[in-house]
C-alpha cells in the first residue's frame, strides 16, 4: 500500500479491468481506485490488448468469455507480452475446465462470477503479495 | 398450451379420485417439495442479497437466476400434480404469467402501469415513476420512506394523461406538427408550439379523470381535517429528476383553488409543448413518444421562508459542508432567481454550526392571495435586512440534507419551505451534478486510506454498501433506541427488525452478530443505510462518542472521519443504484419475492391470485399439506407389514412407517429412545411425560354417556388390541400421526428440522359423540390452549384445527410436547366437564401443569 509521503507520486500500479458487461468494470474501477492503483477499464478485448502493447499493466482481471477475442486469448497475449502480469480470471459460466484452462495459461487465480467486491479485493492482495513489492512489469 | 397437455397426459394416467401411486411414494413427493420449497427460497433470498451492492454481478446474473428459479418452480408445481392428481393446471397458468412478466422485464419492454386516473401522496414509491413521474415518485419516496415532510396531495398518473390526450385527439395533432419541425424546426418551432398549446388547453378532460380529481380533492380534504385552501399543480414528467434534469423546463402552477385544478393540469400539459421546453426534448434525443408526463397537485405550504440547499458543499476545496440559499415568502421566485437571496454554509454533522453567513437586503416576497393566485408584497422593514433563518431552521435543513444524501448516495439540489410554525417542507430533491476533480479523487484517497487507522477489516457481511461517518453509538438494551442521535452509527450485539425504527436517523449500522439474510437486512438495503452485520468485535471495540468511519463498500472500519472517502464517493461517475442492472434486477424480484398471498383462509387464497413466485410457492406448501392429512385419512395402499410397534406404557397401540426406510426393519417393537423421528419422540415424551394421560381408569361417571369407554383405554385394560389402530408415518424430521383414542380422533402432521422454513405442525381434534353443551366447552377449551400456546385456530362445530409454522426447532418441540400433554389431557376431559363448569378452568389448570414439560431440552428422552 502507498505511503502517505510517496502517494501523490506516479508510482502507482497499473490495473487493467476488462470485461464485456459494462456493470462490471464500472463497479471495479472505483473498488480498486480507492486502494490506490491506477485502474483501466475496457469492454472490448481488442482495445484492452492494444492498450496493454502500448504500456504493459501489473495486474489484469479479465472476462473469459467475451464478443471478439475471447478471456483465455487474451490472456495468452498479454503474456507473452508481458509474462510477469499478473491475471486473475473472472467468468459467469464457471467450470472447471476453462478453470484448469486458465491456469495452465498463466492465471493467478479464478473468481466466478457474481461474486464480492471483497473477494475481489482479497484475491488481488495476495497477487500482490506473490510478485513482491518490487515486482513492476515493464 | 403444449407443455400443460404434456403434464395433463402424463398425469392423467388413472381417473380422478383412485390413488395410482402408493402411500409411502406420496410421502417422498411431499418431502421433495419442501427441499425443493427450500431451495427455492434460498435462490430468492441470494438474488435479494445482490441488490445490497456487495455483489458484482451482470445482466447474465439475472438471466439465468431467473432461468434456475422459473425451472425450479415449475418442478415443484410438477411435484405438487403428483399429490393432488393434477388438479393444479390454474397453478401453471399463474406461474406462466409470472415467468412471461419477467421475460418482457429481461426483454426490455415495461409493463405500462394500470392505475387509477390519480393516485394519493400516501401510494407514492421511487419505483413508480413509470405511473407517477419522475419527481412525484421521488417525493413519494421522500414522505413515505425517509418519512420526511413533504406536502400532502395526489397525483394525475401518467395513464390519465395518456387516455386526455388520445380522447382529444392530441397525438395525432402533435404527430402533424412534428412532421413540420423535422423540416424547419427553427421557423416553425413557435407556430406548432401554439397550435398544440392551444388544442391543449380547449381539450376536455375524460369523465373518468374529472371524477378521479374531485375525489382524491375530497380524500384530501378528509386527509386535513378541513377544506383545501390552494394547490400547487407540478409537472411530474418521465425521468423528470432522473438522469436527465429538466429543471425549470416544465410549468407549475401555484395558488390553484381546488375547482380549478382540471384548468391547471391542462396549463402544466400545454408547458410540455412551450418552445423551450419542446426543443430541450428534440435537442436531447427524446422521442415524441416518450414525452409522458403525471401532474402532481400538493397542498399550497403558506411560506414564510424558502429556498435551495446544496447539501455537499463543492465551494471550498478544504471544507465541506452544506450550502442554503434563503428569502421571505414562496418559494418559486427564489428558485428562478428572481428575488435576492442569504447564504449560508452550515456543517455537516448534528448540530449543523453556521460556517459562514451571508445577510442581504430583502426588499420584495411572493406570498399567497386569499381568493386564489399569488402577489409580491414587500418585505416588513424589521425583516428586510434580518438574516431568515435560525440556528433552529438551519439543524432542520441540515438534518433533512444528510438523510437525502445518504439515501440516493449522491450530492442533492434540493428545494424547501418553512411555514409559520416552523415546519420544514422538502419541495424537489434531485441529483446535483457535479464531478469530483480526478486527481483530488483518486489522488488522496489511498493515502488518506492507508493513513487512518483501521479499527477492523474483512469481518462480517456487508449488507448494503456506502460510507458512513460519524459517532459511534453503542446500544446496549432495545429501550434506549430513542436516544440514538442523529447521524449516529448504530452499533448493537444483535440484528433486530425493531431499529428499522431508527434507520432514517441512522448513518450506518454495525453488528457483532447476524445474518445478511435476515429481516433488518433487507429494511437497511430498503433505506440503503450502510450497514455491516457480524462483525464480531464492533460492541467490543468501539465506545460510544467514537468518531468512525464505516466502508461497508470494502468491509473496513476506520478510526476518525475519512473525508476523502466521503468525497470520493459522492463523486462517483455511476451510483451503483442507478445502473440499469440494479434497476433490472430490482424490477424483476418485484415480480418474484413479495408476498401477498398470506392468509391461507382468506376466499382469495386461489392459484388465479398468485402474482408472484412466491404467492405461488407458499400456495403449494399450504396445499401440498392439505394434500397429506387428506391423504393419510384415506389409507388405501399402506402396507401394513411395514409397520413397527411402539412399546409403551400406554396402550397406545400405534404402528409407525418409517419413510426413511429399513432401520426399524419387521414388526419388531421398539422402545420410545430407538425412534428415528424426532417429532413423534417429542410428542410421545411431551404425553409419556407430561402425566396428563390419567393411569387410573377415569373416575365411573354415569352423566357421561362414553365414560365406560374411556375406561376401556386404562392401562392394561383387556382389548385395547381392538380399539382403533394407531398410525404414525415418520422420518427422521416427519411425522404424521393419527391417533384413535377412545371417542376422539386427532391427527398430528408435523415437520421440524433445522430449516426454520420447513418446520410446520398442524394439529386437528375431532370429538366423538357427547352432548352438545359439552361439545362446545371441549373445544373451546382447546382453541384455548392452542391460541395461548401461539397456534392459528379454527375450530368448526366440533373440530378444532390449529397451526403453527417456521418456528425453530426447539420451540416447534416444546409445542409437540405440548400437543403431547393435550393428547392425554383431551382424553379426560369430557369426562371431567361432565363435573365442572368453565373450560377456561381447564385450560388453565392444563398450561400449568405442562410447563414443566415444555422447559425440558429436546431430545432428552
Amino acid at each position: 500500500m502507498a505511503h502517505p509521503d510517496t502517494a501523490t507520486l506516479p508510482t502507482k500500479r497499473r490495473l487493467f479491468v476488462l470485461d464485456d458487461e459494462p456493470i462490471v468494470v464500472k463497479r471495479l474501477k472505483p473498488a480498486f481506485q480507492k486502494v490506490g492503483y491506477d485502474v483501466f477499464v475496457f469492454t472490448d478485448s481488442v482495445a484492452a490488448l492494444s492498450a496493454f502493447e502500448d504500456k504493459p499493466a501489473d495486474i489484469v482481471i479479465t472476462d473469459l468469455k467475451m464478443k471478439g477475442m475471447d478471456g483465455i486469448t487474451f490472456l495468452e497475449r498479454i503474456k507473452a507480452i508481458s509474462p510477469a502480469v499478473g491475471v486473475i480470471v473472472i467468468t459467469g459460466f464457471a467450470t472447471l475446465q476453462t478453470a484448469k484452462e486458465s491456469f495452465h495459461k498463466g492465471a493467478f487465480d479464478f473468481v466466478s462470477k457474481p461474486f464480492k467486491l471483497a473477494d475481489i479485493l482479497d484475491v488481488v492482495a495476495r497477487l500482490e503479495a506473490s510478485l513482491g513489492s518490487d515486482g513492476h512489469a515493464d | 398450451m403444449g407443455v400443460l397437455q404434456r403434464i395433463a397426459l402424463a398425469l392423467h394416467i388413472r381417473p380422478r379420485g383412485t390413488n395410482p401411486v402408493p402411500f409411502v411414494l406420496m410421502f417422498k413427493k411431499f418431502k421433495s417439495i419442501l427441499e425443493r420449497n427450500n431451495r427455492i427460497l434460498t435462490l430468492m433470498a441470494d438474488m435479494g442479497d445482490k441488490v445490497g451492492g456487495e455483489y458484482v454481478f451482470d445482466r447474465r446474473y439475472i438471466e439465468s437466476a431467473c432461468e434456475e428459479l422459473a425451472d425450479q418452480i415449475f418442478k415443484l408445481i410438477s411435484d405438487l400434480s403428483i399429490l393432488n392428481h393434477c388438479r393444479n393446471v390454474s397453478l401453471f397458468v399463474a406461474f406462466e404469467r409470472v415467468r412471461q412478466e419477467i421475460a418482457e422485464e429481461l426483454a426490455g419492454r415495461h409493463h405500462f402501469p394500470d392505475t387509477p386516473p390519480t393516485l394519493p401522496m400516501s401510494e407514492l414509491r421511487g419505483d413508480m415513476g413509470e405511473a407517477a413521474g419522475g419527481k412525484f415518485s421521488r417525493l413519494g419516496e421522500l414522505k413515505n420512506m425517509l418519512q420526511l415532510p413533504v406536502p400532502d396531495g395526489f397525483v394525475i398518473t401518467t395513464g390519465a394523461f395518456a387516455e386526455f390526450m388520445t380522447s382529444n385527439g392530441l397525438p395525432e395533432c402533435i404527430r402533424r406538427e412534428t412532421e413540420r419541425l423535422d423540416v424547419d424546426e427553427e421557423g416553425t418551432i413557435q407556430e406548432a408550439s401554439a397550435v398544440v398549446r392551444d388544442r391543449i388547453l380547449g381539450a376536455s378532460l375524460p369523465r373518468s379523470l374529472s371524477r378521479g380529481i374531485a375525489e382524491s380533492l375530497a380524500d384530501l380534504a378528509k386527509r386535513l381535517g378541513g377544506p383545501i385552501q390552494t394547490l400547487a399543480v407540478r409537472s411530474s414528467a418521465w425521468d423528470e429528476d432522473g438522469e436527465t434534469s429538466f429543471a425549470g423546463q416544465y410549468e407549475s402552477v401555484i395558488g390553484v383553488l381546488p375547482k380549478d385544478v382540471p384548468a391547471a393540469f391542462k396549463r402544466v400539459v400545454a408547458g410540455a409543448y412551450s418552445p423551450e421546453a419542446w426543443l430541450y426534448r428534440r435537442r436531447r434525443g427524446f422521442k415524441e413518444h416518450e414525452a409522458v408526463m403525471a401532474v402532481g397537485c400538493q397542498v399550497m405550504i403558506d411560506s414564510v421562508v424558502s429556498g435551495g440547499m446544496y447539501t455537499y458543499a463543492p465551494l471550498t476545496r478544504k471544507e465541506e459542508g452544506i450550502f442554503v440559499s434563503a428569502a421571505w415568502g414562496l418559494c418559486a421566485p427564489i428558485m428562478s432567481g428572481e428575488l435576492e437571496t442569504d447564504s449560508y454554509l452550515i456543517g455537516r454533522t448534528a448540530p449543523f454550526p453556521v460556517l459562514s453567513q451571508e445577510v442581504v437586503r430583502k426588499s420584495q416576497l411572493l406570498a399567497l392571495s386569499a381568493r386564489g393566485g399569488t402577489a409580491y408584497a414587500d418585505v416588513v422593514p424589521e425583516h428586510a435586512e434580518a438574516p431568515c433563518l435560525t440556528e433552529a431552521d438551519l439543524s432542520l435543513l441540515g438534518e433533512a440534507a444528510i438523510s437525502l444524501e445518504k439515501y440516493f448516495k449522491r450530492p442533492q439540489d434540493v428545494e424547501w419551505t418553512i411555514d409559520a410554525m416552523g415546519r420544514l417542507y422538502i419541495l424537489q430533491s434531485r441529483a446535483l451534478v457535479f464531478y469530483g476533480e480526478p486527481q483530488r479523487r483518486t489522488g488522496a484517497i489511498d493515502a488518506a486510506t492507508s493513513r487512518a487507522e483501521v479499527l477492523f477489516s474483512g469481518r462480517g457481511d456487508v449488507v448494503q454498501r456506502g460510507v458512513a461517518m460519524g459517532q459511534v453509538y453503542v446500544l446496549r438494551t432495545e429501550e434506549d433506541l430513542d436516544d440514538i442521535p442523529f447521524g449516529a452509527i448504530l452499533v448493537t450485539h444483535y440484528t433486530s427488525p425493531r431499529y428499522s425504527r431508527v434507520m432514517a436517523r441512522a448513518q450506518g449500522i454495525l453488528t457483532d452478530i447476524g445474518s445478511p439474510a435476515g429481516h433488518m437486512a433487507a429494511v437497511a438495503r430498503e433505506f440503503r443505510l450502510p450497514t455491516i452485520v457480524g462483525c464480531g468485535v464492533a460492541t467490543q471495540l468501539l465506545h460510544t462518542g467514537d468518531e468512525i468511519t464505516v466502508d461497508a463498500t470494502q468491509n473496513v472500519v476506520y478510526r476518525g472521519l475519512v473525508k476523502e472517502l466521503r468525497y470520493f464517493e459522492l463523486t462517483e461517475e455511476t451510483v451503483y443504484e442507478d445502473s440499469y442492472e440494479y434497476r433490472l434486477l430490482r424490477r424483476v424480484l418485484k415480480k418474484i419475492t413479495p408476498l401477498q398471498l398470506v392468509d391461507s383462509h382468506a376466499p382469495e387464497f386461489t392459484p388465479t391470485s398468485c402474482r408472484t413466485y412466491h404467492d405461488i410457492i407458499r400456495y403449494i406448501h399450504e396445499q401440498a399439506v392439505a394434500e397429506l392429512v387428506e391423504l393419510s385419512e384415506n389409507r388405501q395402499g399402506i402396507l401394513d407389514a411395514s409397520a413397527s410397534k411402539l412399546r409403551s406404557p400406554l396402550p397406545l397401540n400405534l404402528s409407525i412407517i418409517d419413510l426413511d426406510g429399513e432401520r426399524l426393519g419387521g414388526m419388531a417393537e421398539i422402545e420410545i429412545e430407538q425412534l428415528p423421528s424426532l417429532p413423534l419422540r417429542e410428542l410421545l415424551t411431551g404425553l409419556l411425560g407430561s402425566g396428563m394421560w390419567e393411569t387410573e381408569p377415569v373416575p365411573v361417571d354415569m352423566g357421561s354417556f362414553m365414560s365406560s369407554l374411556t375406561r376401556n383405554l386404562g392401562l392394561g385394560a383387556p382389548g385395547s388390541e381392538k380399539l382403533g389402530r394407531n398410525l404414525a408415518v415418520v422420518s427422521q424430521e416427519y411425522m404424521n400421526c393419527n391417533l384413535h383414542l377412545g371417542y376422539h380422533f386427532v391427527l398430528i402432521d408435523a415437520y421440524v428440522g433445522d430449516n426454520t422454513n420447513d418446520n410446520s405442525l398442524y394439529f386437528r381434534f375431532l370429538g366423538g359423540v357427547t352432548d352438545f353443551s359439552r361439545r362446545a366447552r371441549r373445544v373451546r377449551c382447546i382453541g384455548n390452549i392452542l391460541e395461548r400456546s401461539d397456534f392459528r385456530v379454527e375450530i368448526h362445530g366440533d373440530l378444532v384445527v390449529g397451526r403453527i409454522k417456521q418456528f425453530e426447532k426447539e420451540t416447534m418441540c416444546a409445542k409437540l410436547r405440548l400437543l403431547g400433554g393435550l393428547v392425554g389431557f383431551t382424553r379426560q376431559l369430557d369426562v371431567r366437564m361432565a363435573r365442572e363448569n368453565d373450560s377456561h378452568c381447564f385450560a388453565e389448570e392444563f398450561l400449568a401443569a405442562i410447563k414443566p414439560v415444555l422447559e425440558e431440552s429436546y431430545g432428552t428422552s
